[in-house]
């Protein structure tokens, strides 16, 4: 096994496979990730990219639930909603037809348009039911939210279920096919220096180092981003200081909401998860696990740990592909196993803050 | 303070309330017994409009076991308000041991073992397992023991739909698990009753008996198949003990300790309760039912898979059904899974009848029915898509209404109509700070 | 015009009735000390007057407006500022942050920097700091400091003095002194020798009702009049 230095996953597997079929787990198989710097690398880049999309899953969760303290469950359909008008929206304009340059223009096109979009859902839904409850034990927050995405996920299969019936494209299913919606340029890998890079990877790590930048500046550098912080702390001090905190409320739902969107439509291009309506509770739950790891009411805890919980998946998934794991889950697996072990050692979470998420 | 003052503290009056109750009980107890009778002359005498209104009795079986499901739910979340946010973990174990156990793949166990040992065993698995994750979870609370519960519930979850140790066929772990499968394990027959008494045992299972007590069902049930009803007789008669045996529970002075955690777990370790271990216990009896529920569900159906098990939305559902019943009534859940079965079932037929769209399509004139609304979508077309298959869309929205406007539920409802609780004990003083800082306020 | 008018104000936590009928005004240029033991509703009077546990029965005024039915953030907006018991940090928040989120929308901020820095010079060397790290001294002129930043025409001013030492009480009270210059003060003060040579006119409550007024002239640290409600 020493003609590894330049190959792509693929050839890996199959003169794994020669090599040592049946073990489970192999010594030697691990020791190449190691002593191959670019097989190590391109580990290394899908890591980013997994983290990537695990941070931009999370982070409208960190939000509302690290900050306003709304365990808000209806995120993942949110999330759905955004693939599917993302997904549309493609198959209407027909960007597998386009160019590289046009279509990554439609698809900031679409990430600006899904997030006010489903930003001014999230307003609706926030003056209309979630503020009812801010008074009310937080349960209740879980319950209404949870009414909303099943309800919200049941009524996108009956609207699929219209589209297919009314185009007559009955045998479509629920999903829309990845191949209709992602331009060719993206979807095979290309090498850099040997390093095998997937054709999407470049692309989402951009948009999650946008999504850190953002929020981050939002946060820090805005007025609303102060009063945030200031109401998660003390929301009748802030109050008394003159904070409209309902109001800042209502914009961090907004934004919350904006970002699960705009996560649907990264993830419409993703291989592992695409357009369909069992997506809201596959992001749902990861979602959660993020910012229960990293630690309520903590952003930065929010990205250490997409970023942990991304190189782990892309470790696993490695393992899978050379077969030194015979497991097809196993980064949900993982997913969970990291939250269960991490509240064992350390129940608020990397950088959970006090108080926050606790009965007192 | 003395231990004395504390067990006057949780349940106001409750000696009256417990005569009431058991009047409630009979007529709920008499109410399932004649619902098969009256389901039955009902559409016999009355057709398609009974049929559009009422409960199938095959569904009635789901809201038993389900039901039951719920009520243990109730027992560990709304009782000491430790939100048991994997709860399926507890009915999945009680599914799949009763078919790993039949069939041979546990350790320890001979294959074959009669239905019921294994669903008692499923259930003390589960309760140890309860045990298990307890010690780490009851270190925490709010929001991050809700968490735990449901990483263990998920992590089973992938598991089962993995590991390819549960199909020694080689059948896809994902679509499931059935007893019986491997050679040289007989047929599943699985028989529930009373223990020793052969004329006390029936098999369930939509091929088992259709004889109940000597009697034969066959001839007095027209509209349903007797098999049906004598496994909903059986199972019912298993939930209602179960029942029993959880309310007797939370009656006691362990129950009574049970609700002083939810109301104020600090000052019940103040007077000098080893909270850790009444929790522990609860939750263990808590899983010993849920299992029960899951095995049941096994012993009618002959089969099990992972979206029925330990699926989030199993525990989901169940959620739903006890605050649509009523948090904190232990039988309010069963009630609350009827009343969601129903709306389901009435707006959105799954597969095999039932519900107001065969009403309509029937009793609609054809030319309405044939109308076009766009291109190939016909009324017909619309009806069917909006109201076939599409239970959880109505659902949710009853459960949305519900938290809103009736956030206590129907029992919870009923009896604080009837004074028997107050609306500040209902909702469990842990359950609801929740994910929240101490409510504790200076003056 | 009087300033704040509080007319037979009813106040329940829960079930218990905490303010019991409290009428109490505060004119233009006034220090007023509100006075009585721990637990006779002071500081509920402060919560009430700004709506953060509003009153049940009762009228509460400023500059003629009606507040109770309010926000509490409107209550602010129209002017009143609130330096509570404990402080109340933005403990995360850095110094300067959390005078920030004092200043209204509409003023200028490095006019409010300016002037919170200039009052208290040590808070421009921790500016950066978080509020949290500041020592106690430190912590109540930056209490006082995002009262004087809101624009704010009153202030209620919740237990200055405590916990903190001797030296430090007088620099809070030298710098409440000057604060009063240019804004009108409702102080609730433990150390009676502090808060009748800070005010010019007292009230004592009892049992969620005001039992006694007057100026402060008339009356000394030992007085009976006084004494009698404020002893434990």
């Amino acid at each position: 096994m020493t003609a590894l230095t330049t190959a792509a996953l693929g050839s890996v597997e199959a003169s794994l496979a020669a090599g040592v079929s049946g073990v489970p787990l192999a010594v030697g198989d691990i020791s190449n990730l190691f002593t191959s710097p670019t097989e190590l690398a391109s580990v290394f880049i899908e890591g980013l990219a997994k983290a990537s999309l695990y941070l931009m899953i999370a982070s409208g969760l960190t939000l509302t639930f690290g900050l306003m303290d709304v365990i808000n469950f209806a995120h993942g359909a949110f999330t759905m909603y955004g693939a599917y008008i993302a997904g549309t929206a493609v198959l209407t304009v027909g960007v597998g037809s386009m160019g590289a340059v046009s279509s990554v223009g439609v698809f900031v096109l679409l990430i600006i348009g899904v997030f006010v979009l489903l930003a001014l859902l999230g307003v609706v839904f926030e003056v209309a039911l979630i503020r009812r409850l801010y008074e009310y034990p937080p349960i209740y927050m879980i319950l209404l939210t949870f009414g909303i995405s099943i309800t919200m996920e049941e009524l996108m299969r009956i609207i699929v279920d219209y589209w297919n019936v009314n185009s007559g494209r009955e045998a479509v299913g629920w999903s829309i096919p990845r191949e209709e919606t992602v331009p060719e340029v993206l979807q095979g890998t290309f090498d850099v220096a040997g390093i095998s890079i997937g054709g999407l990877h470049p692309f989402q790590i951009l948009l999650g180092v946008l999504t850190v930048a953002g929020i981050w500046y939002f946060l820090n550098e805005t007025r609303y981003g102060l009063f945030v912080r200031a109401g998660v702390e003390d929301d009748e001090m802030a109050r008394a200081l003159g904070i409209n905190i309902k109001r800042t409320f209502t914009v961090v739902f907004a934004i919350g909401s904006g970002l699960a969107g705009a996560a649907g439509v990264m993830l419409m291009w993703s291989p592992l998860w695409r357009v369909n309506v069992p997506l809201a509770l596959g992001v749902l739950l990861p979602a959660f696990v993020i910012v229960i790891v990293g630690g309520l009411g903590s952003f930065k805890g929010t990205v250490v740990a997409s970023v942990l919980v991304g190189m782990l998946d892309a470790l696993a998934t490695w393992a899978f592909q050379v077969k030194v794991v015979t497991f097809t889950d196993v980064d949900q697996l993982l997913i969970f196993a990291i939250l269960v072990v991490m509240l064992i050692l350390q129940p608020r979470g990397l950088f959970g803050v006090e108080g926050q998420g606790d009965h007192g | 303070m003395s231990p004395e003052s504390a067990r006057s503290l949780p349940v106001p009056s409750w000696a009256g309330q417990y005569l009431r109750d058991h009047a409630l009980h009979a007529l709920v107890v008499a109410f399932f017994i004649l619902y098969p009778f009256a389901y039955d002359l009902f559409v016999g005498q009355f057709g398609l409009i009974a049929e559009t209104v009422l409960l199938r009795p095959r569904t009635m079986l789901t809201v038993l076991w389900l039901g039951l499901f719920a009520m243990s739910f109730d027992f560990i979340s709304g009782y000491t308000g430790y939100l048991s946010f994997g709860h399926a973990t507890f009915f999945g174990i009680g599914a799949y041991f009763v078919v790993l156990g039949y069939n041979g793949q546990l350790p320890l166990l001979p294959g074959e073992l009669p239905f019921m040992t294994l669903l008692v065993l499923g259930g003390v698995v589960a309760a140890v397992a309860a045990v298990l994750v307890g010690l780490i979870a009851f270190r925490l609370s709010g929001v991050y023991f809700a968490m735990i519960t449901l990483g263990v519930s998920e992590i089973l979850f992938v598991a089962a739909e993995n590991f390819d140790f549960l199909t020694p066929g080689g059948s896809d772990p994902s679509d499931g698990v059935t007893p019986g499968t491997p050679s040289g394990i007989e047929t599943f027959t699985p028989e529930l009753g009373v223990p020793l008494v052969d004329a006390l045992q029936v098999e369930i299972g939509a091929f088992g008996d259709t004889s109940l007590l000597g009697i034969d069902l066959g001839p007095i049930f027209n509209e349903t198949s007797a098999a049906i009803v004598v496994s909903y007789f059986a199972i019912g008669a298993f939930v209602l003990v179960s029942y029993l045996a959880m309310q007797r529970i939370i009656h006691s002075p362990f129950g009574r300790v049970m609700i002083a955690i939810s109301e104020n777990e600090e000052r019940a370790q103040a007077i000098g309760y080893n909270t850790f271990w009444y929790k522990m216990g609860a939750f263990a009896i808590s899983a010993f039912f849920g299992a029960v529920a899951g095995g049941l569900l096994v012993g009618y159906q002959g089969f099990i898979d992972p979206q029925n098990s330990f699926f989030f939305l199993v525990t989901g559902f169940a959620l739903v059904a006890a605050i649509i019943g009523g948090l904190k009534t232990l039988v309010g859940p069963l009630f609350g899974y009827f009343f969601l079965e129903w709306v389901e079932e009435f707006l959105a037929r799954e597969g095999s009848g039932g519900g107001l769209q065969p009403f309509l399509e029937q009793n609609l004139p054809d030319s309405l029915l044939d109308a076009t609304i766009s291109g190939g979508l016909t009324v017909s077309k619309a009806l069917d898509s909006f109201m076939t298959g599409h239970g959880e869309f109505y659902a949710g929205i009853i459960f949305v209404l519900f938290v809103l406007f009736v956030p206590v539920g129907l029992l919870g409802t009923l009896r604080l109509r009837f004074g028997t609780q107050s609306l500040s004990k209902h909702v469990s003083h842990r359950l609801g700070a929740l994910g929240s800082e101490t409510e504790a306020d200076d003056q | 015009m009087t300033l704040l008018e509080l007319d037979g104000v009813h106040t329940y936590y829960g079930e218990s009735h905490i303010l019991q009928g409290v009428d109490l005004t505060v004119e233009k240029g006034e220090v007023v000390a509100l006075l009585g033991r721990n637990g006779v509703g002071k500081t509920t009077t402060f919560r009430s007057i700004l709506q953060l546990t509003p009153p049940q029965e009762g009228s509460i005024r400023f500059r003629e407006e009606e507040l109770t039915g309010k926000d509490t953030y409107e209550v602010a907006d129209a002017g009143i500022g609130w330096i509570p018991e404990d402080r109340r940090m933005f403990s995360r928040l850095s110094v300067e942050e959390n005078i920030r989120a004092a200043v209204p929308n509409n003023a200028s901020m490095s006019d409010a920097l300016e002037l919170a820095y200039e009052t208290f010079p040590v808070l421009a060397e921790r500016a950066d700091q978080r509020a949290g790290d500041l020592s106690g001294g430190q912590q109540q002129m930056l209490a006082i400091a995002r009262g004087l930043v809101g624009g704010n025409d009153i202030l209620l001013v919740d237990e200055p003095s405590e916990g903190l030492a001797p030296k430090i009480v007088t620099d809070v009270g030298e710098a409440l002194l000057s604060a009063a210059e240019s804004v009108p003060i409702l102080l609730v003060e433990q150390k009676l020798g502090l808060a009748l040579d800070l005010a010019d006119r007292f009230y004592v409550m009892d049992h969620g009702t005001i039992v006694d007024s007057g100026e402060t002239s008339e009356v000394g640290v030992d007085d009976e009049r006084l004494r009698r409600y404020l002893s434990a």
